[in-house]
């Protein structure tokens, strides 16, 4: 695989909406309305998380009636790519993590 | 293809926060595994040559090994080196997962800079390896990310 569609598989799995995403339809396909339910955000900011996604190869859609469905793409990247990719998984989620309680919990009053 | 990789976010507090969050273990056992398992460190020196352990258990089940390394490098509120090639005192041993990672703490913008820089062998070898083992190591966290990924935005 080139290395610009490795970037492209990597940026995608940098944002928490679209590993969560990736993350659901490991457990099988579902349509646009089920996958957008849990999240915060516009129905059209969603969609553009979908696109990313589309575009960089983790997933793929399709439209029967007025239902639009999402699959994920396992057989995308080598073992070794997904193996790569799921570490860096580890390591965004690792460090918003870290972040998220640092900011909580250890930064002082007067910084923020 | 490279077997590395690099992280980088700002973190809303000083060097000195996000270094406390690190080497302090009681900070750091609160987001090392993604919740809802539990994270115990059995060993947290930080400082060349000490000894990093990490239980781990989900529920009210049995702790189990997450990871053992050693520590490399410490520069306080700087940057920390582990692999998990060594264990505590330089051991050498024979890891789940080969891997070093360097990470600094630079002052930004009134916050700090944390960068994680992840060396493994080559991906290759590590997949074979991780295909052996995936189901009872870290191989499940594409499910749990999903799982995780929400309470992270």
């Amino acid at each position: 695989m080139a290395n610009e569609s490795l970037d492209l598989a990597f940026h995608a799995l940098a944002d928490p909406t679209r590993r969560a995403v990736i993350g659901r339809l490991m457990q099988g396909p579902a349509p646009v309305s089920d996958l957008a339910g849990p999240f915060p955000i516009g129905l059209p900011a969603f969609l553009k998380h979908l696109k990313v996604l589309e575009e960089s190869g983790w997933i793929r859609s399709e439209k029967r009636g007025r239902v639009r469905t999402c699959h994920v793409i396992p057989e995308r990247l080598s073992a070794a790519e997904r193996w790569l990719a799921e570490q860096r998984a580890v390591w965004e989620a690792r460090t918003g993590r870290l972040a998220d309680y640092v900011e909580t919990h250890l930064a002082p009053k007067d910084s923020k | 293809m490279s077997a590395d990789l690099s992280i980088s976010r700002l973190i809303k507090a000083p060097p000195a926060a996000v270094w406390r969050a690190w080497a302090e273990a009681e900070h750091f056992d609160k987001w090392w595994i993604p919740h809802p398992m539990e994270c115990r460190s059995v060993r947290h020196d930080v400082r060349p040559g000490g000894g990093f352990e990490t239980l781990m258990r989900e529920g009210n089940g049995e702790w189990q090994p997450h990871l053992e390394g050693c520590f490399l490098e410490a520069v306080p509120e700087q940057r920390l080196v582990f692999t998990t090639q060594l264990a505590e005192g330089w051991r050498p041993i024979e890891p789940w997962l080969a891997l070093t990672a360097v990470m600094s703490f630079t002052p930004e913008d009134g916050g700090t800079r944390y960068s994680a820089q992840v060396m493994h062998k080559t991906p290759e070898d590590a997949a074979m390896h991780a295909e052996m083992g995936f189901e009872q190591g870290w191989g499940t966290v594409i499910d749990q990310l999903g799982v995780l990924a929400p309470t992270l935005t």
